[in-house]
């Protein structure tokens, strides 16, 4: 039917567009991380470089933007992300586990309400947790009169734990729940009929049981907590985190350096989903194969046969891997011939920039002797007409490259 | 209590209260009510509170609505205007995010195979284990001045000189919209996914145009995921901070950054508290007038 | 080792649910004892008592004259077979047998020692690195066994261990568990709704209904003197015949059924006392199917009546034949598959017979509902 396909076409149009709204400008930021112009660009391309992720480069106004791998202030703040992650993972994973289990202990009237209330931090906008916390221990810091309460309340560390805690728990405990949800509360009394008492029941039943459950909620708050970006820039105080870092780029000067970052990230979250796909796709394949056994063994002597096993395939993604390579390779060579990689091109534009800026100078020398002789003929004072024949000329700072500290030589 | 006690062993016991009692006391209700507290007390120096100038006063809430008795102007309209375009256009982009992403969740949920449905969940996922800020950078890269859509739009000749997006806060709207469209998405999809695909068919089969069964069957069933959906995207967009501190303008203003500015800029810390206090009544009232509307309980609003 | 457990009055309540009422039970030592009933009477509900899972609300239980009452499930000498068996996923099948042996700190040695003593006994010998989900449903059964059997308790409690196997293998685990007991030694208290179960493998059965204790005896008094209707129709098939006393003969009743008159025994109270009947009291006389005979069978008999033949079935090493008393009294009798009844039609009557020592008379009450 002629509007069914019409309804397909425009499905696909749509799913199109989605995807590339989701992709598009992260694959765009991705590209720019090469570009070793100083404002992320695939527009003008000036080179192929890897220095974003390096040295960076010292900009014409003397300021200083660091590559990856020399951004200190982005080091430091990965570290005390590290550290505050840490002490969240330990906090909010005991504190959510023991939520979950109280919540199947309680009596069924306060069900619901114990459970709305432990639900609650997540609804809280992120900058309400982080202020509250700031402020209520910044008054214990002030009564504490100088002891450990007063050193505790204004470090910075300690409050965006505690802070980010407050909700990272809700997320674990909604995975303790769900993981508790399908427990065979028999086997705990079987274990206690056999002789143990509670605490043996939760170390060696319970916890090994929820062992999944502990895994994915280390991970998930380690994440959160990593990511926090509105309640970890009110509670750090003069301390700094990877988040704050890239915000305060904001303030500092956007350069490439972050879209290199984000490329890492990119990459990082791209091969860590790929080896857990792989990895349990092989779980599942293991379980198949030995749920296939079973039923062998049982029905043995049966006409049911086990399925023959083919020797190694090749998994198709296998092509796909190889054919990006291929581009890559191909797309490599070709801008090498270009002359657009390397060092080599980098100082090639530099002085083509620097020659642009030289030709600039000697424009506006020349105009300015320019509209000299045009007043002085015309016995103008300068002022706004002056002015706009120097500055106006249309032909100033086109394709301005910037300034340069360094001494060059003059073209 | 003694049966709680009798069931856990005093060892797990003490452990599941006193974890309990540290969350709930310490970090969820007394912050608050410290907070709340201080949102009416004078903003004096630290040393000082506790003091005999620490009374109650109304001050802070008054310059919201008022601003300072120094102005001429009898209303706070630049805070009271900033506090309702924040509000205003987070439910504008909740309504516009719910448009734009239940296409897709019925997609994934109803129409596409099984392996199709979860390699376009697993590729929407991706995206956002990306930080928000790093995902607004990149929406700023594509929007400055000297960004991508500008340069593009250039070569082609389409316009002269570059749109300031940012100023016109298009780049903050889009920023917005892009950051919370997982949080929309999965709910609604979960709600559908259990969706019986026979009632559609049966639809169709009576001679249902796809308006109506969408109205009638689809969307009644996915009302929980829906008020799901527009709840967490309207106070996640409310209580932004990273995308407005990334996209927007020096005139635009969301609310959290009044807020921020009260304390880092200002330190004035009790009239940040009474700002954000009005922020979390908002999404208090919102999340219950959700809740009433569409008639789900709260423990169907979180994941 | 092993001890007597004693019920005294046992209710046990969930609000206003009386789940078990007034249960006074005395089982000894070494004893195959089994609490037979169907779903919701209560069995269960009292071997969770006896466990210490739950704490009676009236009433006191003692095992080895020793008072429960606070005592927690892991203190008791107790050990539960658990229904769905409640095996440890986790664990290999060595160290779920050995578990009750690791709480209470033995070594390692020592544990996988009687691990492998224990897989000896209940024939899974060398199965003890293997884990549970490697082992058949038969298996399993007697892995809980063992893992029951570890620190030799002092009664063994089995809730409906055999419920989830299919029959062949019900069959063989009765005739093991049976001999596992004998071996052991200890107090066995099973509850079970299979009537078959309890009467193979019990020395006495407590038959319960609806939470409260219908009958305890041994199997012959219960199968043969059963005190209610409904432990008459519960345990065994049985034919009911309702009808009035026509006359009492000391312990001998005359009973009119739809006009005919029989000879019966009053049913037994228990105790060696009978029931007291007087002329035209309602009562349902019992005769069970195995009892009814085909007039030309050699067996004495001095009650005799006629039915139509409805339909016989055959069951293998049996023949049912059903038939109906004019239309309203169904009579069910069962014959040996040696018997020879190619001569019954439904165009002619039947010709039965009974003997007197063989029908019940009980007062009326509610029967089994199958």
């Amino acid at each position: 039917m002629k509007s069914q396909q019409a309804l397909n076409i425009l499905l696909g149009i749509y799913i199109f567009i989605f995807f590339a709204y989701l992709f598009g400008p992260l694959v765009i930021m991705s590209i720019t991380a090469f570009n070793s112009a100083e404002f992320p660009s695939v527009t003008p391309w000036e080179c192929f470089s890897f220095r974003w992720f390096n040295e960076g480069k010292i900009a014409y106004d003397g300021q200083h933007l660091a590559g990856l791998a020399t951004d200190w202030r982005l080091h430091e703040g990965l570290i005390t992300s590290l550290k505050i992650g840490l002490g969240v993972v330990l906090l909010a994973v005991p504190i959510g586990l023991a939520a979950a289990l109280v919540l199947t202990q309680v009596h069924s009237r306060f069900r619901t309400a114990f459970y709305s209330i432990s639900i609650m931090p997540v609804l809280f906008p992120g900058v309400i947790i982080g202020i509250s916390t700031v402020v209520l221990w910044d008054r214990i810091a002030t009564m504490g009169g100088g002891g450990l309460a007063t050193q505790l309340g204004r470090n910075g560390i300690f409050l965006t734990i505690l802070a980010q805690t407050c909700f990272i728990s809700t997320y674990c405990f909604l995975i303790f729940v769900a993981r508790l949800q399908r427990f065979d509360q028999t086997q705990e009394e079987a274990a206690l009929d056999l002789g143990a008492n509670q605490t043996q029941v939760f170390f060696k039943i319970l916890i090994p049981y929820m062992m999944p459950a502990i895994a994915s909620s280390c991970v998930i708050a380690f994440l959160a907590s990593f990511e926090n970006y509105n309640t970890t820039v009110f509670s750090i105080l003069s301390d700094q985190t990877l988040t704050t870092v890239i915000a305060s780029k904001v303030r500092l000067g956007i350069s490439p350096a972050i879209s290199s970052l984000a490329l890492v990230i990119i990459l990082i979250t791209l091969v860590v989903t790929i080896l857990y796909e792989v990895l349990r796709r092989r779980e599942d394949k293991k379980k198949k194969e030995f749920e296939a056994e079973a039923l062998f063994a049982q029905t043995s002597g049966s006409r049911l046969r086990k399925a023959e096993k083919n020797g190694l395939k090749m998994p198709k993604s296998i092509f796909s891997i190889l054919f990006v390579v291929v581009v890559c390779i191909f797309g490599f060579n070709k801008m090498v011939e270009k002359g657009l990689y390397g060092s080599t091109c980098i100082a090639a534009t530099e002085k083509q920039k620097k020659s642009n800026f030289a030709d600039q100078l000697k424009l506006l020398q020349k105009n300015a002797e320019k509209a000299n002789q045009i007043s002085s003929e015309n016995g103008d004072a300068g002022e706004k007409k002056e002015f706009d024949s120097i500055f106006g000329d249309p032909n100033l700072f086109k394709d301005f490259g910037g300034f340069d500290s360094k001494a060059q030589e003059q073209d | 209590m003694n049966y709680f006690f009798n069931k856990n062993g005093p060892l797990i016991s003490t452990y599941l209260i006193i974890s309990i009692g540290f969350w709930l006391v310490f970090l969820i209700i007394i912050p608050q009510l410290y907070m709340f507290d201080l949102s009416f007390r004078p903003n004096i120096p630290s040393l000082l509170r506790g003091g005999p100038d620490d009374v109650y006063t109304l001050t802070h809430y008054k310059h919201f609505l008022f601003g300072s008795e120094t102005s001429g102007e009898s209303y706070n309209y630049v805070d009271v205007g900033v506090f309702k375009d924040t509000l205003l256009i987070a439910v504008l982009i909740t309504f516009i995010n719910l448009c734009f992403c239940y296409p897709i969740a019925f997609y994934i949920a109803k129409v596409a195979s099984a392996n199709t449905a979860r390699l376009l969940i697993v590729s929407l996922i991706i995206p956002f284990w990306i930080n928000e800020l790093l995902r607004s950078f990149a929406l700023r890269i594509l929007f400055a001045g000297e960004g991508f859509i500008n340069n593009v739009l250039i070569k082609l000749g389409l316009i002269d000189n570059g749109i300031n997006f940012i100023a016109m806060d298009v780049a903050l709207y889009t920023g917005l919209n892009y950051a919370y469209i997982l949080l929309m998405i999965f709910p609604l999809y979960n709600a559908m996914d259990t969706l019986d695909k026979n009632q559609l068919e049966a639809a169709e089969d009576l001679g249902s145009s796809m308006l109506k069964t969408h109205f009638r069957i689809v969307i009644p069933h996915a009302k929980a995921g829906i008020a799901s959906g527009c709840t967490m995207v309207f106070m996640l967009t409310a209580g932004a901070l990273a995308t407005p501190v990334v996209l927007s303008s020096p005139n635009t203003f969301w609310f959290t950054q009044l807020i921020y500015q009260w304390f880092n800029m200002n330190d004035n810390w009790p009239r940040g508290a009474a700002y954000s206090v009005m922020l979390l009544s908002v999404s208090v009232v919102f999340v219950l007038l959700m809740m009433k509307i569409f008639k789900v309980k709260i423990g169907e609003i979180v994941r | 080792m092993s001890a007597d457990v004693e019920l005294q009055n046992v209710s046990v309540s969930f609000g206003n649910f009386y789940a078990a009422k007034n249960v006074s039970v005395k089982i000894e030592k070494g004893e195959f004892f089994s609490f037979l009933g169907p779903s919701g009477c209560g069995k269960t509900t009292l071997l969770r008592a006896i466990s210490g899972f739950s704490e009676p609300s009236d009433g006191k239980i003692l095992i080895g004259n020793q008072d429960m009452a606070g005592i927690g499930a892991n203190k008791r000498p107790t050990s539960l077979i658990f229904q769905n068996l409640a095996l440890f996923p986790l664990m290999s099948v060595a160290d779920n047998i050995a578990f009750s042996l690791e709480v209470r700190g033995t070594g390692k040695v020592q544990r996988r020692k009687r691990a492998d003593e224990l897989l000896e006994l209940v024939a899974l010998t060398g199965q003890g690195d293997k884990k549970v989900h490697e082992l058949s449903g038969g298996q399993r059964q007697r892995v809980a066994i063992a893992r029951a059997l570890a620190i030799e308790p002092e009664v063994l409690l089995l809730d409906e261990p055999l419920s989830a196997l299919d029959l062949k293998l019900r069959q063989k685990m009765r005739t093991e568990l049976r001999e596992i007991q004998k071996r052991v030694g200890i107090t066995f208290i099973y509850i079970t709704h299979d009537q078959g179960e309890a009467l193979t493998m019990s020395d006495r059965i407590a038959v319960m209904n609806q939470g409260e204790l219908e009958q305890i005896g041994s199997c012959h008094n219960v199968y043969e003197s059963p005190r209610t209707p409904f432990v008459a129709t519960f345990v065994g098939e049985n034919n009911a015949f309702y009808g009035t006393v026509s006359a009492v003969n000391g312990d001998m009743v005359n009973v009119s059924v739809d006009g005919t008159n029989y000879l019966a025994k009053a049913g037994s109270l228990g105790e060696g006392t009978k029931y007291t009947f007087k002329k035209n009291d309602k009562v349902i006389m019992f005769v069970r199917p195995e009892s009814i005979f085909l007039k030309d069978q050699n067996n004495q008999a001095d009650n005799v009546f006629t039915a139509n033949l409805k339909a016989i079935e055959f069951e293998g090493n049996l023949k049912n034949i059903y038939m109906s008393i004019d239309g309203k009294q169904n009579v069910r009798c069962s014959v040996s598959n040696a018997i020879d009844t190619t001569d019954l039609s439904n165009s002619k009557k039947v010709e039965l017979k009974f003997s007197s020592r063989d029908a019940v008379v009980l007062p009326v009450g509610p029967l089994a509902v199958d």
